[in-house]
């Protein structure tokens, strides 16, 4: 098991559930449902990775303290930013556990859903935030 | 006593001309061909009329051309020469489709809806059951990672 990229990937998705609890402070209308979604998904995520990694006998990374943001968040523009910075660098874990996992249908499993997941979150926040472009080519890579 | 060594070396040579398997490449790289052909005609189709769905079609076809070229350029990797021919053949792939069909906006969105389902169910089955190493694994989770995208923006 690639348990240095799935630490990665567990470290990304505590960070997402940290950003979207912050961001829910400044989201209202309609993207307070879409951000809801989005932290169920990456609770879920995240329970699921510690599970993964508890069963192989190996000690799951624990959430930080905190976490430095890119950029002040203090209205919904910046929480949406943070957002889409969140579903990227949970985009580029996963994918890194794909290009480092032997060909496990489970591992690999998860490692898709979890990309894809994240990049289509991503490009719903551009679309709602009007950023373009709106989608990427290959996301999960730089 | 010897007997068995002529069905042994028979053996090896049925197994020696058997054609070469197909790239697992080849068909997602294909598809991403037909796909960014598809999205163009339909991008050229709406420019007047349905501006918003053209703008779509053109970012969706970028994309699928990019995917063309890192999946050919995989191919290249591994067999130079077979696959890195100078103009890649005109295909037809499920994804083509005349251009009568493309006549109304609703249905041009559904084609591309419908062929970005496939391009994300293609490369997931690929990832997931077929043996492959790490970064074509990564680069064909990428793909479907950006059809399912287009795929839930077009709905």
């Amino acid at each position: 098991m690639p348990v240095a990229v799935l630490q990665a990937a567990l470290a990304a998705e505590h960070a997402a559930v940290w950003a979207y609890d912050l961001a829910s402070a400044f989201v209202t209308g309609s993207a307070a449902g879409e951000l809801h979604d989005a932290v169920s998904a990456h609770q879920a995520r995240r329970d699921a990775t510690q599970r993964l990694l508890a069963d192989a006998g190996v000690q799951p990374v624990p959430p930080e303290p905190g976490y430095l943001t890119p950029e002040p968040v203090t209205d919904m523009v910046s929480a949406v930013r943070l957002a889409i910075t969140a579903e990227t660098d949970v985009a580029g874990a996963w994918r890194a556990v794909l290009e480092r996992s032997a060909p496990d249908p489970a591992i690999r499993g998860m490692a898709l859903d979890a990309l894809v997941d994240a990049a289509v979150r991503a490009s719903r926040w551009r679309a709602s935030a009007g950023i373009a472009p709106v989608t990427v080519p290959f996301p999960g890579t730089g | 006593m010897l007997v068995g060594e002529p069905v042994a070396l028979s053996g090896c040579t049925v197994l020696a001309s058997r054609t070469p398997r197909p790239d697992p490449l080849e068909a997602p790289a294909r598809r991403a061909e037909a796909d960014a052909a598809l999205a163009q005609a339909v991008a050229q189709a709406m420019a007047q009329t349905h501006p918003a769905l053209a703008g779509a079609a053109r970012a969706l076809a970028a994309d699928r051309a990019a995917h063309a070229s890192a999946l050919r350029a995989q191919l290249r990797r591994v067999r130079p020469g077979a696959a890195g021919g100078a103009s890649p053949q005109p295909v037809s792939s499920p994804a083509m489709v005349p251009p009568a069909s493309l006549a109304g906006p609703v249905q041009a969105r559904a084609v591309l809806s419908e062929a970005m389902l496939a391009a994300q169910g293609e490369a997931t089955t690929l990832v997931i059951n077929s043996p492959l190493p790490g970064s074509r694994a990564a680069l064909l989770g990428s793909v479907a990672a950006c059809c399912a995208s287009h795929g839930v923006l077009l709905r």
